[in-house]
């Protein structure tokens, strides 16, 4: 009986802990939608693709005169044209990326023997360097012109971030992005969920504060602010430096964890790359 | 030479008023300081490198404010306690860990002397 | 006679108040004298900020501004402003400081209570 007692009291422990502590990946995304369908009950769940504007009904109008005229399409054409084009040891990128170039519902993914997350940009330095060439800058240039042509051709695949059970790591990467993304930091002591969960949809002074499901499927972006292409980290940077935090480098780990488990949060979701912003 | 005392009573009333001036001078310095703290207030409020309030806040008059947070209005009301209102701008986090708004004070977004004027300021909303 | 009397009574009194002035301005410059910076001062206040932007840094809790207002100071105590190179260097170390204790109070993750 003692015995009987002391083990339902050891299970009840375990339950109770791994219910507060740990939530799955899953069961995070289900909240992230839940919440976002409490606050936007009329915005069907694939619009969130189209980020800040499946919410906000005024800027949607000026982004789609944008999109009759897409200000990435050069950026498109500039990376088909690096895609086509030889390395000058005779090689290409396809030699890296057989099933290329539609692959970026491939990315971000778990890679068990580096023990890291990689991301497109990553895999397509690391090719580029296995073939002798430089590695490109990751926040906006040629990168953004490449990761456009792809994300182009990988247009209506859909997020599928995994989380493979056989390598404990690959949850704690998750974690970790988990982690930054609650973490309140800078000076301004913000943290990306201050504003892109809890004050979702308000107003910060004349921008509308956009969700996290659906904030990964439409990189890179011509940022009319920006006046060019810029990457996802390029993004990941410059939100870090609103709340006077000093930026973390593109695709270090900090990154790759943060893109690793808010790209989760947009799968089942189409892919819409490149796209346009204010 | 002998001083009347007429003299002396007439004498010591001009050395009081002479020497009140600066006295005067500082006590009116001292009521156009509070007019000033709170005009100064208002800048620093408004300012988008310092109190930033408008970004979150509507405050009356302020240009294309923010909705965030709740409008900067009856302050004394919500506030009857000046120092609970410092204490909120210096740390919000304080009374509510979830709070977005940044710890001016604590974080030195602000000096104390600017937190003090926006205090004055924000109070007479 | 009496006019006299009144005029040297103002001239007295102006004297006398003339004076607190210049009492109170020359016991400015001696407070400012035993505070003034010199080149070492500032060297050690810029070194105690850099090692504050660095202890917040390991914990990727340094901030936007620090490294350049050490830089600033850098550059005042260079020009032979060293009470101004103090200054600034004071201020990036409360921000390293700040900057640390604000990771460090959430090293085990919060969830907050709208995340449910």
């Amino acid at each position: 009986m003692k015995k009987i007692v002391l083990m339902t009291t050891a299970l009840l422990m375990v339950v109770g802990f791994s219910n507060a502590v740990m939530a799955s990946p899953e069961e995070d995304r289900q909240i992230f939608l839940n919440f976002y369908k409490e606050r936007f009950p009329n915005v069907p769940q694939d619009d969130y693709i189209n980020g800040v504007y499946a919410i906000d009904p005024v800027g949607r109008e000026n982004w789609e005169a944008i999109e009759e005229f897409p200000p990435y399409e050069t950026a498109i054409d500039a990376g088909k044209s690096m895609w086509d084009t030889a390395f000058a040891n005779g090689k290409t990128y396809s030699d890296c990326f057989p099933d290329g170039p539609a692959i970026m519902s491939k990315y971000p993914h778990w890679n068990k023997e580096k023990g890291s997350v990689i991301t497109l940009p990553l895999a397509l330095n690391a090719c580029r360097e296995a073939n002798g060439e430089k590695p490109l800058k990751y926040n906006k240039g040629a990168i953004a012109n490449i990761v456009s042509y792809i994300a182009y051709e990988s247009r209506d695949q859909v997020t599928n971030v995994v989380i493979p059970k056989d390598d404990p790591r690959a949850l704690e990467a998750y974690e970790m992005g988990k982690k930054f993304y609650f973490t309140k930091r800078g000076q301004l002591n913000f943290s990306c969920a201050n504003c892109h969960l809890q004050n979702v949809g308000m107003v910060l002074r004349t921008e509308i504060l956009g969700p996290a499901v659906g904030q990964t499927t439409h990189w890179p972006v011509y940022r009319s602010k920006w006046g060019e292409m810029g990457t996802l980290h390029r993004r990941f940077k410059g939100c870090n430096e609103q709340v006077r935090a000093k930026a973390f480098k593109p695709h270090g780990e900090e990154y790759r964890n943060l893109e690793y488990f808010l790209t989760y949060q947009s799968n089942n979701l189409p892919l819409n790359g490149p796209g346009a912003r204010k | 030479m002998t001083i009347s005392k007429k003299h002396l009573v007439g004498t010591t009333g001009l050395l009081i008023s002479v020497l009140s001036i600066p006295l005067l001078t500082t006590s009116m310095a001292f009521a156009a300081d509070a007019g000033n703290a709170v005009a100064e207030g208002k800048d620093l409020a408004f300012d988008r490198k310092k109190g930033n309030c408008l970004s979150c806040h509507m405050i009356e008059d302020g240009a294309s404010p923010g909705n965030i947070a709740p409008p900067l209005i009856a302050m004394k009301a919500r506030f009857p306690d000046k120092a609970k209102l410092r204490a909120q701008i210096w740390d919000a986090t304080a009374a509510n860990p979830d709070s977005p708004m940044p710890p001016f004070g604590k974080h030195q977004v602000i000096s104390d002397a600017e937190l003090d004027k926006i205090v004055e300021y924000v109070w007479t909303l | 006679m009496r006019k006299t009397k009144y005029l040297g009574i103002l001239v007295l009194a102006f004297i006398l108040v003339g004076g607190i002035g210049c009492a109170t301005a020359s016991s400015d410059k001696m407070s400012s004298m035993k505070t003034e910076m010199t080149a070492d001062d500032a060297t050690a206040a810029i070194a105690a900020a850099d090692a504050a932007r660095k202890k917040a840094g390991s914990v990727s809790g340094e901030w936007r501004d620090t490294g350049k207002i050490i830089g600033e100071a850098e550059e005042a105590a260079k020009a032979g402003d060293f009470a101004k190179a103090v200054k600034l260097a004071n201020k990036a170390k409360v921000q390293g400081e700040r900057g640390y204790e604000q990771m460090v109070s959430q090293e085990k993750l919060r969830l907050p209570s709208y995340f449910k």
